[in-house]
């Protein structure tokens, strides 16, 4: 070897040999690094795992999961977020020590959990949506027994204003169910259902309470029918609940109009001004002709009777009422009526053509018996 | 002549090989969130709640594909650059959807308020027209109660479409707009049955 550099073209030939070296052994190493690189196995990262979870969690998010599934889906969107950074902690590691069996872990939980979301946003939202329709269905029912019932009945100020507030929160639960927002809904519902619910279970109670008084009536009516036959004359029962007086002759019912009455009708009156039509057997004391009244014809009542007078001077007594308090009176049967609502002052109108109807048959002294019904309570609800 | 032209070779497959190590495309992943903020920003959540929910699903797709190229020795980014051009002009599009979107749900807020308050005045108008009583006006509790109501809704309706919450607005004013046909109603026809014309 070391003869032949020195033999001519040696030096040459040795120089190609270097080339050869520093050319082909850098070319040979990077080959072998890439390859090295390329082919040596290394832990893939779990890409397919994460896309399934990522599509479990879009379908949850179309199944409405973050709103009827919170807790599952917010589990699952944590999961799949802490596999996200997991795998890339994993990605800074050295690439043949990673190891991504906790991004596997973890992406595989925020599936299932997604999945499960997804389960029982669906189960929720047709709970919801059967549970919710059927509330808003009941609070309508209430609603419509309110309008049914008390339309026409004196309720506080303040429950009169709750029914209204109530019937419009239940208009919005109507609206936010049909656009499919049951949560919502549900909300609305609540409020409308508190709000109605209250003024009914007050109007119900206030009006059973006024039925209690409904023997007393009872024997009123009967003593009423009694004597118009007895002596074959005319007599009149006015029924505040059903708004009705009814002309009676020899004991049978003979015509019956349209009455309207004071706007605190439910309830015996008991002083001047409050605007309550008394519930008691009166007789008619003067007949008034249009000249006479403001309201076309008119019968005044012997409104106050000795028994109101008597109630009225015990309440007086017990405190019940201002010692200066007075117990009214002008009491009549009227016309101008047919406004279709309770106005007037405690009088009972009738439309002018009925003023002159029953004008006509009745006299000085006819009875007139004003009672809250006719019919009992359970009858009122049934019909 | 052949080394040099096998040495040249070698270091343009070298330089290709190291060059193919492409950078993070982070300028067009802060357009792209940018976008989709923007988006979020005009209420698309809320406006359009579904085209919303597929950006954001392509965003988490985005995002974990470049999580992928990342953990690669030669990483390439040129398909998440095309992902994110195509989910940038996505956004663009949800956001000037939702302002079309949004302007629909104002106009129709719009009438409904108008229409709304068209009632309420003449309700306003009808109600001293109710049957008087004997001493002074008269009182119908419900109407009155009920006139108070529709007030109210009205002017929250009106206050949820002053904070540019047009879709609350709306669903406000539509059950006031039903509550206030049917006292309106409700008034003609006490006023028709005591023969008082309006």
């Amino acid at each position: 070897m070391s003869g032949d550099f020195f033999k001519p073209g040696g030096r040459a030939a040795m120089h190609r040999v270097w080339k050869h070296i520093l050319l082909i052994t850098p070319l040979s190493l990077f080959v072998a690094v890439m390859g090295f690189l390329i082919f040596y196995p290394v832990p893939k990262p779990p890409a397919g795992e994460m896309e399934y979870a990522r599509n479990a969690i879009s379908a949850a998010v179309k199944q409405g999961a973050g709103t009827y599934s919170q807790t599952l889906y917010n589990y699952a969107l944590n999961c799949y977020d802490s596999a996200l950074v997991l795998w890339k902690l994993e990605n800074n590691r050295n690439r043949y020590r990673r190891n991504y069996d906790k991004v596997t872990r973890y992406a595989s939980l925020a599936a299932a959990k997604a999945l499960e979301a997804s389960r029982d946003s669906e189960a929720n939202t047709t709970g919801m949506n059967s549970s919710v329709l059927e509330k808003i269905n009941s609070v309508m029912k209430t609603d419509e027994e309110i309008k049914r019932r008390f339309s026409k009945y004196p309720l506080p100020t303040e429950f009169r204003h709750n029914i209204s507030r109530g019937q419009i929160l239940l208009s919005e639960a109507r609206i936010a169910w049909e656009e499919g927002d049951y949560v919502k809904a549900q909300r609305k519902i609540e409020e409308a259902e508190s709000l109605l619910t209250a003024a009914y279970e007050y109007a119900d109670a206030d009006l059973r309470n006024y039925f209690r008084a409904y023997p007393q009536w009872k024997t009123w009516i009967d003593t009423t029918i009694t004597e118009s036959r007895i002596n074959q004359d005319y007599s009149i029962i006015v029924d505040k609940f059903s708004r009705k007086l009814v002309l009676y002759y020899s004991g049978e019912p003979l015509i019956s109009y349209k009455a309207e009455l004071g706007k605190n009708w439910v309830g015996d009156k008991r002083v001047r001004g409050d605007k309550a039509t008394p519930e008691g057997m009166y007789r008619i004391a003067k007949k008034f002709l249009h000249d006479s009244t403001t309201y076309y014809k008119a019968l005044l009542l012997d409104y106050p009777n000795e028994e109101d007078t008597a109630i009225f001077e015990g309440m007086i007594t017990k405190g019940q009422l201002p010692r200066n308090a007075k117990i009214g009176g002008m009491i009549e049967i009227h016309g101008n009526g047919g406004k279709g609502s309770d106005w007037t002052a405690g009088c009972i109108a009738l439309t002018d053509r009925e003023m002159d109807s029953l004008f006509s048959k009745v006299s000085i002294g006819t009875r007139v018996t004003i009672v809250g019904s006719m019919y009992s309570l359970n009858n009122v609800l049934k019909r | 002549m052949k080394n040099r032209i096998l040495m040249g070779l070698a270091a343009v497959v070298m330089v290709a090989v190291l060059a193919s190590c492409g950078k993070k495309p982070q300028a067009e992943i802060d357009a792209t969130n940018a976008a989709i903020t923007a988006a979020q920003a005009a209420e698309a959540n809320v406006y359009l709640p579904a085209e919303f929910a597929a950006l954001q699903d392509s965003l988490n797709a985005i995002n974990a594909a470049i999580t992928e190229v990342d953990g690669k020795l030669f990483k390439n980014y040129k398909d998440v650059v095309a992902k994110l051009a195509t989910l940038k002009t996505d956004a663009e599009t949800v956001t000037a959807n939702v302002a079309a979107k949004k302007e629909e749900v104002k106009k129709e807020a719009e009438g409904l308020m108008a229409e709304i308050k068209a009632v309420v005045e003449e309700n306003a108008k009808l109600f001293p027209k109710l049957p008087k009583g004997k001493e002074g006006a008269a009182v119908i509790e419900a109407v009155k109660a009920d006139l108070a109501n529709v007030d109210a809704a009205v002017a929250e309706a009106q206050a949820l479409y002053d904070k540019g919450t047009y879709m609350d607005a709306l669903n406000k004013v539509k059950a006031a707009t039903e509550k206030a046909k049917a006292l309106n109603t409700e008034i003609k026809e006490v006023l028709t049955k005591a023969r008082i014309r309006f």
